[in-house]
This record gives C-alpha cells, sequence and structure tokens, in this order.
C-alpha cells in the first residue's frame, strides 16, 4: 500500500513567554493512501496543528513531513499553495465557505484555479453535487444554506479536484446528529468510490467510531494508535 | 484565468459589503465632488482676474520699451516708427488668437485744481479701442467715457474727483514732464467720472485722448505700451514666443507675457494656487485614509476567508492582489461618481455663474486688481484628467499597505479567527 501522509519525528513549537508552547512534540505517523483516519484527542492535544503542518498551511519547527513522495517541509509558500491546489483538500468546523460565490462556485473554486474549462468544472460539481443531495442548491449563496448543506458543499469543494488527501478539522463539530450521519456518509462514500485519503481531527465519537484508523493524542504526543476493522455507510 | 478569479472576486466583495462600500464610496464621492467644484471655481476665478487684469493693464502680450517695465518713464517709449511696426508685426502674427489691441502712452504727473493738487498716472488712450479693450468704461459713475473727437477731456476716479473738488464738466490742469524734458501743463475738462474699487487706481489714475497726450508731451506716434487681447490666456506663452523670435533683431521693443507685465496679479494667483493645492492635497489626503480604512477594516474583518482562500491553493501573492483589486474597484467607481457628481452639480447650478456679490458689497480687489462678483466656473479636460490619475493613484497607494497585509497572513493563525 502506497503512502499517503508521512511525518517524521514532527515537533511544532510556539515560541510565547515566559514558556515556549510545545504544540506537537515528536510525532512520527504513516497514514496509507485511501485510508480513512480520526486523530482525536481534547482541546489543545496538537490535532488542528497536525493538520496545519500536513496541509502546508503551518512550517513545523523540526521534522519532515511527506505528502506521496514529496518532501514538503522546504518547500516554498509559492510550492505550497500549489501543492494545497492539486492535492489536499480542506474541510473545516466552521464550514469557510466564500461568502461572496454561490454553492456551485464554492465548490467549482479549486477547479476554476487549476484552470478547468467551465464546462467541464460545471459537470463534475452537477455530479457531485447529486451524488451528495445537493442538488437544486448550485445557486445559493451560503447563508441561505443549512450548517449541514454548508458543511457538503465544504466537502465538495474540497474533493472535486480529485485531491490524493482530504484534511478535516472537526467537520461534524457545528451539525446536528442527523446532519453528522449524512456528512459521514458523504465522506466515506467519496473514499470509497475515489479512494480519497481522509485524516480527521476530531473530539466527536461518531466520527471515531466510522474511522479505520484512531489516533489519540495527547499534550502534542501520540497516546495510542489503533486500527478498526469497520466501515458502515448508513444507506 | 487566474486574474479573472481574482478580479471577479475583489467585485464580488466590494457588492457584498454594500453599506460598507456606499459609506466609504460617500466619503470619496464627496470629496471628489467638493474637489471639482472648488478646482473649477478657482479656475473660473483665475480666468476672471486675468481677464480682468490684463483688461486693466497690459493686455495678455504687452510691447514696450525694454526699459519700460522696471522705468515707467516716457523717455523709455516706443517712438511711431517702432509703434507702427511692432503693432502691424504683432497683428500679423497673432491674427486668429488676436481679440483686439490698443496703444497707451503714459506719464506720471500732477493734476491740480483750486481744491488740490494730486500725483496721478495720466494714461493718453484711443476712446474707440479702449472701451472694447478694458472694462473701464463700465465702471462710469457720472458723465461719459471718452469718445473719438475729444480732444481737452478727461475719465478720472472717484476719489481723485473728491480730492480735487471736481465733477463732470468742471476743468483741472494735468502737469508733466515732457519728452523734451521741460515741465509742460494741459488743461483739460472732466468728461466722466468712474469707480473701479481699487483706492490705488480711483485716486490716481486718468484717461485722456492718446492724441491730446502725444501733442501735449511732444511724442508724434509714440507709446508706452501696445496691449494685445487674446482669445484665451493660455495663448499667452505661445504668443510671447513666437513673437520674440520674430522680434528678435528689434532691439528697441520687449515683448511681455501678462505675468511679466502684471507681476501682482500672477505672483497673487501662485499664492491664491497654492493655498488651493494645499486644501486639495488635504482633500486628497482624507479621501486616502477613507479608502485605507474601508480596505483595512475589510481585511482585518476577513482574515478568515483569506485564510481559506490560501488553503484552497492561492498564494499569498494573489490574495494580496485580490484586496488591491478591491480598492482599486472601489476608488475607481468612487473616482468616477465623485468626479461626474462635482461636473453636474458645478454644471448645473452654476454654468451661468455663482453670485459672490452678498460678500463683496464693497468690491473685492485681488492681486491689484477687481473682481467681477459673479463667477463662471470653468472645466478643463486637463483638470478632470489630472483629477483622476491622482484619485487613481491614490486609491493605488491607499490600497498597498492592507494588500501587503493579507499577503503576509498566518493562515493558521487566521482559520482561528471569528468572523
Amino acid at each position: 500500500m502506497k503512502t499517503a501522509v508521512r511525518t517524521t519525528n514532527l515537533w511544532k513549537i510556539y515560541p510565547q513567554e515566559p514558556d515556549p508552547v510545545e504544540a506537537v512534540r515528536d510525532i512520527s505517523i504513516k497514514i496509507e493512501t485511501g485510508d480513512f483516519v480520526a486523530m482525536a484527542g481534547p482541546s489543545g492535544s496538537g490535532k488542528t496543528t497536525m493538520l496545519n503542518m500536513i496541509g502546508g498551511l503551518t512550517r513545523p519547527s523540526q521534522g519532515q513531513i511527506s505528502i506521496g513522495d514529496q518532501e514538503i517541509t522546504e518547500m516554498s509558500d509559492k510550492d505550497l499553495a500549489q501543492l494545497r491546489l492539486e492535492r489536499i483538500g480542506f474541510v473545516f468546523q466552521s464550514y469557510n465557505l466564500l461568502p461572496v460565490l454561490t454553492a456551485l462556485e464554492n465548490a467549482e473554486f479549486t477547479l476554476l484555479l487549476s484552470g478547468i474549462p467551465k464546462d467541464e468544472r460545471r459537470k463534475r460539481v452537477l455530479e457531485l453535487f447529486n451524488k451528495i443531495g445537493l442538488s437544486g442548491l448550485e445557486d445559493r449563496k451560503p447563508g441561505k444554506l443549512s450548517g449541514g448543506q454548508q458543511q457538503r458543499v465544504a466537502v465538495a469543494r474540497a474533493v472535486v479536484a480529485n485531491p490524493a488527501l482530504i484534511l478535516a478539522d472537526e467537520p461534524t463539530a457545528n451539525l446536528d446528529s442527523k446532519a453528522s450521519a449524512d456528512l459521514l456518509d458523504v465522506m466515506e462514500r467519496l473514499n470509497q468510490d475515489h479512494g480519497t485519503t481522509f485524516l480527521f481531527s476530531t473530539h466527536d465519537p461518531r466520527v471515531m467510531e466510522r474511522s479505520r484508523r484512531l489516533i489519540t493524542l495527547v499534550d502534542g504526543q501520540i497516546e495510542s494508535d489503533e486500527r478498526r476493522n469497520h466501515l458502515s455507510v448508513s444507506s | 484565468m487566474r486574474l479573472m478569479v481574482l478580479l471577479k472576486l475583489a467585485m464580488r466583495s466590494v457588492g457584498r459589503n454594500v453599506r460598507r462600500s456606499i459609506l466609504t464610496s460617500l466619503a470619496m464621492v464627496l470629496g471628489l465632488a467638493l474637489l471639482v467644484f472648488s478646482r473649477s471655481l478657482a479656475e473660473g476665478a483665475y480666468d476672471e482676474m486675468i481677464d480682468s487684469g490684463v483688461r486693466m493693464g497690459s493686455g495678455h502680450i504687452a510691447i514696450q520699451n525694454p526699459e519700460y517695465l522696471t522705468s515707467r518713464k516716457l523717455e523709455h517709449r516706443l517712438e511711431e516708427e517702432v509703434v507702427n511696426l511692432a503693432s502691424e508685426m504683432t497683428q500679423d502674427v497673432l491674427k486668429e488668437s488676436l481679440v483686439t489691441w490698443v496703444p497707451r502712452l503714459a506719464v506720471d504727473g500732477l493734476a491740480s485744481s483750486t481744491a488740490a493738487a494730486v500725483p496721478v498716472r495720466i494714461e493718453g488712450v484711443d476712446p474707440d479701442r479702449e472701451r472694447t479693450f478694458s472694462n473701464i468704461e463700465g465702471q462710469l459713475q457720472d458723465g461719459r467715457y471718452l469718445e473719438v473727437g475729444d480732444r481737452l477731456h478727461a475719465y478720472i476716479g472717484t476719489e481723485l474727483a473728491q480730492r480735487l473738488d471736481v465733477q463732470v464738466g468742471n476743468r483741472f490742469v494735468l502737469t508733466a514732464q515732457t519728452a523734451t524734458g521741460d515741465v509742460e501743463g494741459q488743461l483739460v475738462r472732466v468728461a466722466g467720472i468712474f469707480q473701479m474699487g481699487i483706492p490705488e487706481v480711483d485716486q490716481s489714475l486718468i484717461h485722456i485722448p492718446i492724441d491730446t497726450a502725444r501733442e501735449w508731451l511732444h511724442t508724434p506716434g509714440a507709446a508706452s505700451t501696445l496691449a494685445f487681447l487674446l482669445k484665451g490666456a493660455e495663448l499667452t506663452d505661445i504668443g510671447v514666443e513666437t513673437l520674440q523670435l520674430k522680434l528678435e533683431n528689434e532691439r528697441k521693443i520687449r515683448v511681455l507675457g501678462w505675468q511679466e507685465s502684471s507681476p501682482e496679479l500672477a505672483a497673487a494667483i501662485r499664492l491664491d494656487s497654492t493655498g488651493n493645492y494645499i486644501f486639495h492635497s488635504i482633500l486628497l489626503a482624507i479621501i486616502a485614509l477613507a479608502i485605507l480604512n474601508a480596505v483595512m477594516i475589510s481585511v482585518l474583518g476577513r482574515r478568515r476567508e483569506f485564510g481559506v482562500l490560501q488553503a484552497m491553493g492561492l498564494t499569498g501573492v494573489e490574495t494580496g492582489f485580490v484586496v488591491f483589486l478591491e480598492g482599486l474597484f472601489l476608488t475607481f467607481t468612487s473616482g468616477v461618481a465623485g468626479i461626474s457628481a462635482g461636473l453636474l452639480f458645478t454644471w448645473g447650478l452654476f454654468r451661468d455663474g455663482l453670485d459672490f456679490s452678498i460678500f463683496m458689497e464693497d468690491g473685492l480687489e485681488f492681486g491689484g486688481q477687481i473682481m467681477e462678483p459673479i463667477i463662471i466656473p470653468r472645466f478643463s479636460v486637463e483638470q478632470i484628467l489630472i483629477s483622476t490619475l491622482v484619485i487613481l493613484s491614490i486609491g493605488t497607494i491607499s490600497s498597498l499597505y492592507p494588500a501587503l497585509r493579507a499577503s503576509k497572513l498566518d493562515v493558521a493563525e487566521a482559520m482561528k479567527f471569528e468572523q
């Protein structure tokens, strides 16, 4: 099995007075392509920092990160931006859709940046919307969508360009049970259909339950790393 | 392709925050409208001052003896043959730009009546030409202006009439040193009395027929100044240059533009113009701050949004460029609206002139000239182009800092930001 993400002796230290904060301490993990991994732990355990470093949004203080076979720690900001555009999708806790764009425009944003022609963009987004239950909502601005719908648009935006890796930071934190379950169904289906690797940070037991691998962080270190042998997409 | 995406984002963002955009635009629109209005009014006022100044003074272009400007003496006059040569050549050179011209023969002297003796400036003028050139006839208080055929008539100011205690029809004596070196007197009769509103003029200027002056002063065909009135002040420089080239071999002739022959007026306009530029610079600085403030608030309030853009694959520079475009777009639309509003307001309400007579009951003197109370604003394409360029430059400069801030955003930190 190919490696989607590898971190080696990863540290993140925030130079804060009076004492520097060690948000991530010497974490080495390897995530395989097509895996569905949850990173759990209490607030301040380093989950989001890990995702930010893997996504190239924050540079590590020490250690290496590889996405696929690409070492990213020494990359320039411009190359990191290109890497994010081509190979990584993000789903955030607060959806973070661009308020000035419609649902369809939000979803096709990365395709637009990649220079995909309009017809192709629309075709891919509409197919995806159909698959994840967003048909008919294409022209709505984010403010006119429910939380669950917004998060599904965010997922569509993250996966539409077929990235190798989706990083999802507490994706269900603002959703009710039903919306959370629906969202997880969508993500599991995308994981199965496209072989996209998913890495979540979460507090949510429902997400942990549905993951195939659960890494638990405490105080910036791995406390446990267990593989779970089930996959349950609701029908 | 990406540029279009960035442009779309910027325009949508301006459109999204309608209230903020309108409030920012309003400050700019009002500021610019005020700028256009005050600039047009100032240009109109300068036109009025120059027009009034050159008509009372030595025209847009004056031809004099090279020494006359500093000495103001009769001995530094243009003799008859020079007057004929210069007037013909100048009319030939200026052609279409020329409205009219006058010869004037001036001398300092003394006006004496039974009541007093007052130092005066006596100008011999061609009445017919003078009434098409200067506006002195329009300031008539009593009697009439000089006419062709008048010989021993004088047109004097109100204050001089008071000091000499003379009225229309009364006689008094002018005394001056003539070209022969002798001091000779000339009896004249008051034909009319004027009031310019400028004390120095009202108490010292006397117009008499030029033929009378030439005969009295023993200067046949001579003139102190040949004054030429052009269709517009902007034609002065090119006219002066052409004439100077044409007359460069004539040692007894000097060609002067109005700025040189009326240095007080030119200095007053320069001074006023500097004041205006300072005022306009303050206005522009306020506009710049309004743009900076609006774009900066927008940047600070949208850190998470910019973080998302970068997470999606935009570079820091591209994110900054979106902000820059927003500022530029806001500036451009407000700039066009402000300049249009200023032009429409000024043209719509004041195209026939703005009446300042309520503030000028006793007349307003400026740079040694009396200003008309009604000022007609003047628009110039150059002024509008400059204003547009200045506004665009200000918008560009004011948007740079917020753009830089957006481009240097710490994405991970920005994602924590609560919108």
